[in-house]
């Protein structure tokens, strides 16, 4: 277990209704190695999505421990944590999340600029190229499918050469080609990448292609089965 | 990340942000606010630079200095070093004689460059035609009044003594500039030259004589210059400037500077709903970019820092704007006005960039920061979860900052803190009852929806279902129309004001000497000329001496007195210096109100008086005081019975003294009154002055043009400003519309896509939009009539009576207005495709 990059102790997640306290997560264990692909699959509300939020520290625990780069979430604060996300994180979200007032290569330059970075735009422009979207560097996200909004998401998730990448759902809102030639795309960009890839799913085809499947159930872990 | 970078990524959003056309609702809404007030500070400040001009005229000058004993050589030299244009006078009483005939007259020697502004009139003949001249009579000439040469049986031409020089009578003096301030002296003018007033040897030691040092330049020179002369003024000495000149001009313009202070403020609240709703609209619009920002490593801080760059970025550039804008539409209001105004306007100074600069800033801080700050407590779990807003900022926070910039920009324009309270108060407690009652008024509709028809259901449904938005949209357009509204209101008020203060058939000619037996006659002469006669008072000559046996004060002491109460002092000063026109009457003059005692009756003493209330105020007297006269040499004795105040502008006799019936018995009196005759009429007047020889008439038709000119002119100023500010008005609802929009567009193109029939949308777009127009104009009257009140009860000291027109107007004007711009906002939404608008609204 020397080289965990994702560690969660006793994670749980509580929260109070208008009748009564509902238990989300319930002593969730887990460890996750470095460079390996993890699916967390599991039926809606089985607490799937919640657990990608904890242990990419956008929010905390009722109780237990998240440890993120072997920095432990809970001990830092909410700006703490975004550093943190800054420089370790990546995200790719099922709606894309791409900011409409930017086009394509600007949303990718973002977490370069905000590194800092000199060179953003060309090492941005090699990325959409990378993802296949030379001819659509200008285009706003209006003006672009689903599924190349989705690549311009990838591209933005690998431009800060993240050590680990959450992905939730990526291919939740893609019919099942283009879906398909995300998920290749996300699995080559992380091998090339050597990140460590987290995501979750329900799709069993996307889970089955990780290293690993979680499988949550009413907000527990249940035993892992060998993929 | 540190600051440098940060600042330069914020430019670069800012950019890649505004070629995405999201920040054109926000930065129109703060050019608008920077716009409007640079336009209208300019646009005053020039018309008030101009009009203090014209007022200048009415002394002749910019700023007088006179004395009863000749002025140090000093005040004059500084004031020439200092840059000021000089002019020297010397005013005295002699008596003219011809072979006919003698008047005690007014004489005025004045030099080469009198008068320093404004231009006098001659004529050859009486009631010929006039000449406009800018010089006085040469050496050896004498210019005297058309009235002096009728008395006097002389004809221009001839020789007139005055002391022991002979001078030639070369012209008629028909117009003088400052005589306007001092119409009520009874004694006709001569004006001859400086050169010659040594010869006529009667300025002597002991002499009564006025010594007149008239000055004129750039504002802050004169400004320093009378900060220099206050510290060496003598007791005896005073100085005069615009502002203590003529009352009706000094008043009018005091109003119309209100006024134009008022409708900037109007246009801040304006621009400032603007720049909340856009501000509010940009923020929700950037709450994903807020949490994808965290996602992406930058802190609450950093994040926030970003969003105020960008905004200050924002704001300089909607400043720059907006001056020369501001600049351009005050320069294009002045080209359009070219024909009314004077010839030369004095150029603006830098005050007017000034001001509007500061409320960019102050609308940005005031009104865009509150809901920017939201931004920053956006959860970056938002990226996971959409439905996760930030908790709105405190209502205190958001209304606390916008009440604190209003009041610092109203105090700025109106300079006047009582205004800016009166205003502030009275807009706050509307703003808040009415926006709980609107609140309450929704909620108490919701209930009872599902009676009504589906249009209905769908119209008001956007209205109810989040009360406490649509009160606050209410609250804002409400506030829209309530800003236009009170600016309206004030507008009309003013205008018919001055119009009762000044109305065309105001009397334009003084009659006075009239002896008693000629009395009826007169009177029936008048009529037949068609003039339209004031009562007949008569008049005694007399001097106040006494005030509960105790001498009245003395000239220097008053004189002495600090600066602030010259005014008033002054008052008293002039009315215990003089003789007075004492005058009886049984019935209270009209215009003339009590305010404190009783008029007339069977239980005044035998021996009462009436006293007017300023001069009762400066002397110290109240009812019951027992006062001194010496009335041809005679002592009489008069106890205070009432108090009254009178218009001293209306242009008809007024009097300091009102005694009862019988109390002025036995004491020689003439009569006096004042008569409108129209222009048409004028030759008549020689047959009046062949008629009536004794008695005097005083034109003062010159200065009621000389008021109506400034008047015209602080009229159009102010109609053109209305217009601004309703130009303006209109252009913030349409902005603050838009900005209100997203929602229901989304809404609209999903009902579409449930099936909903256009003209079904249609009607309940326009249902939707009728009603919030119509609760908005419902509370902008409400709002207007409280603010009125406020004003005019606190600041105006105008009377204040309820608008009814403006109830029944307001809402249905609103409800059309807001019902046809929004109609007109959200077709989109019945001609575009619904998916479109789907996928930019989810």
């Amino acid at each position: 277990m020397s080289d965990a990059v994702v560690i969660a102790r006793h994670l749980n997640k509580v929260v109070t209704t208008s009748e009564a306290p509902l238990q989300i997560l319930s002593d969730v264990n887990l460890s996750i190695q470095r460079g390996s692909s993890v699916a967390i699959v599991g039926a809606s509300g089985s607490g799937k999505s919640t657990l990608l939020s904890l242990l990419a520290g956008l929010d905390l625990p009722s109780s237990g421990e998240v440890l993120l780069a072997g920095q432990s979430l809970t001990a830092l604060d909410e700006d703490q944590r975004a550093a943190l996300r800054g420089l370790e994180v990546g995200f790719v979200f099922q709606s894309f999340q791409l900011l409409d007032s930017l086009n394509a290569v600007e949303n990718v330059m973002l977490p370069l600029e905000l590194a800092g970075r000199r060179d953003a735009r060309q090492h941005a422009t090699e990325l959409l190229e990378r993802v296949g979207l030379k001819a659509r560097l200008s285009h706003y996200p209006q003006q672009l499918s689903g599924g190349e909004q989705q690549r311009v998401a990838i591209a933005r998730a690998f431009a800060s050469e993240p050590a680990i990448l959450f992905a939730d759902e990526p291919t939740g809102n893609l019919d099942a080609a283009t879906g398909q030639k995300i998920t290749d795309l996300l699995f080559d960009l992380n091998r090339e990448h050597g990140t460590t890839l987290i995501l979750v799913t329900h799709d069993e085809r996307l889970a089955a292609r990780c290293e690993r499947a979680l499988h949550m159930q009413a907000g527990q872990l249940q035993a892992e089965q060998a993929v | 990340m540190n600051s440098a970078p940060l600042a330069s990524l914020a430019w670069r959003l800012l950019r890649r942000e505004w070629r995405a056309g999201e920040l054109r609702v926000l930065l129109g809404a703060l050019l608008i606010a920077v716009t409007i007030s640079t336009a209208i500070s300019f646009f005053t400040e020039r018309l008030e630079r101009s009009m203090t001009v014209q007022a200048a005229e009415f002394l002749g000058a910019d700023l007088v200095v006179s004395s009863g004993s000749p002025l140090p050589d000093l005040y004059a030299e500084h004031a020439q070093n200092q840059g000021l244009q000089i002019s020297r006078q010397v005013g005295f009483n002699s008596v003219m004689a011809s072979d006919a005939t003698m008047q005690l007259s007014s004489v005025k020697a004045v030099d080469a460059a009198y008068p320093l502004r404004g231009q006098m009139r001659i004529a050859e003949q009486p009631f010929a035609a006039e000449k406009t001249v800018s010089t006085g009579p040469a050496a050896g000439e004498l210019w005297i009044e058309p009235r002096l040469l009728t008395q006097l049986e002389l004809e221009v031409g001839d020789a007139l003594e005055v002391g022991y020089a002979s001078l030639t009578i070369s012209a008629l003096l028909t117009h003088e500039p400052d005589r306007a301030g001092d119409f009520y002296s009874l004694t006709p003018r001569v004006l001859m030259n400086l050169q010659d007033l040594e010869a006529t040897g009667i300025v002597q030691p002991g002499s009564r004589v006025r010594y007149r040092l008239l000055l004129s330049g750039e504002d802050q020179h004169l400004s320093t210059y009378q900060q220099w002369l206050e510290t060496r003024l003598e007791p005896n000495q005073r100085v005069t400037s615009v502002k203590d000149g003529n009352r009706q001009v000094g008043r009018a313009l005091g109003r119309a500077d209100q006024f134009l202070g008022l409708a900037s403020i109007a246009a801040v609240v304006l621009a400032g709903v603007a720049v909340a709703l856009s501000a509010g609209r940009f923020a929700l619009r950037h709450f994903d970019t807020s949490a994808m920002l965290r996602c992406l490593g930058l802190s609450r801080r950093q994040v926030m820092r970003l969003f105020l760059l960008q905004l200050l970025y924002l704001g300089a550039l909607a400043t720059l704007l907006g001056l020369a804008f501001g600049w351009l539409a005050q320069w294009g209001l002045l080209q359009l006005l070219r024909e009314l105004l004077p010839s030369s306007l004095p150029e603006p100074g830098l005050t007017p960039l000034l001001v509007g600069g500061a409320t960019g800033l102050c609308a940005l801080l005031g009104f865009a920061l509150p809901p920017l700050l939201r931004l920053g407590q956006v959860a970056p779990l938002r990226v996971l979860r959409r439905d996760l807003a930030p908790m709105p900022s405190s209502s205190w926070l958001i209304y606390g900052l916008a009440l604190a910039v209003l009041s610092l920009l109203m105090w700025q324009f109106t300079g006047d803190l009582q205004i800016t309270l009166a205003m502030i108060f009275g807009g706050a407690a509307a703003a808040l009852l009415l926006g709980l009652l609107a609140w309450l008024l929704l909620r108490s509709v919701a209930g009872k929806l599902h009676n009504l028809s589906l249009a209905w259901r769908l119209g008001s449904g956007e209205l109810l279902k989040r009360p406490a938005a649509a009160a606050t949209q209410i609250l804002a357009f409400g506030l829209i129309f309530m800003s236009m509204l009170v600016v309206l209101i004030l507008r009309t008020e003013l205008l018919s004001d001055w119009q009762d203060q000044l109305p065309a058939d105001a009397p334009n000619h003084f009659a006075l000497n009239i002896l008693p037996s000629e009395q009826q006659a007169f009177a029936e002469q008048l009529e037949q000329i068609g003039a339209r006669s004031a009562p007949l008072y008569p008049v005694t000559p007399g001097r106040l001496v006494s005030i509960n046996g105790e001498p009245v004060r003395q000239e220097v002491s008053k004189e002495a007195e600090p600066d602030g109460q010259r005014g008033e002092q002054d008052r008293g000063t002039r009315a215990i210096n003089r003789d007075l026109s004492l005058t009886w009457s049984a019935t209270l003059p009209p215009d003339n109100q009590l305010t404190a005692g009783q008029w007339w009756s069977d239980s005044t003493p035998d021996n009462a008086v009436s006293i007017e209330s300023e001069l009762a105020e400066s002397l110290g007297v109240g009812l019951g005081d027992e006062l001194g006269f010496v009335i041809e040499g005679q002592s009489l004795s008069a106890i205070v019975t009432s108090v009254r105040q009178v218009e001293w502008d209306n242009f008809t006799p007024n009097f300091y003294m009102v005694f009862a019936p019988g109390v002025l018995d036995g004491l020689p009196a003439t009569l006096l009154t004042s008569f409108h005759l129209p222009a048409s009429e004028r030759a008549s007047l020689r047959g009046l002055t062949r008629q009536f020889p004794a008695m005097t008439l005083l034109e003062v038709e010159p200065v009621l043009e000389q008021i109506r000119g400034i008047l015209k002119q602080v009229t159009l100023a102010v109609e053109y400003v209305l217009v601004f500010v309703l130009l303006a008005g209109l252009a913030v609802l349409f902005a603050a519309l838009q900005a209100t929009l997203d929602q229901r567009l989304y809404q609209g193109a999903l009902l579409r896509t449930l099936g909903a029939e256009r003209t079904l949308l249609r009607r309940a777009t326009w249902l939707e939009f009728l009603l919030l127009g119509l609760l908005a104009g419902v509370m902008a009257v409400v709002a207007a009539e409280l603010a009125t009140w406020a004003l005019y009860r606190f600041a105006l000291e105008l009377d204040w009576a309820p608008h009814l027109l403006f109830w029944l107007l307001t809402p249905l004007t609103a409800a059309l207005l807001i019902g046809c711009a929004g109609v007109w906002g959200t077709r989109a939404v019945v001609r575009q495709s619904p998916m479109r608008l789907i996928s930019r609204g989810a």
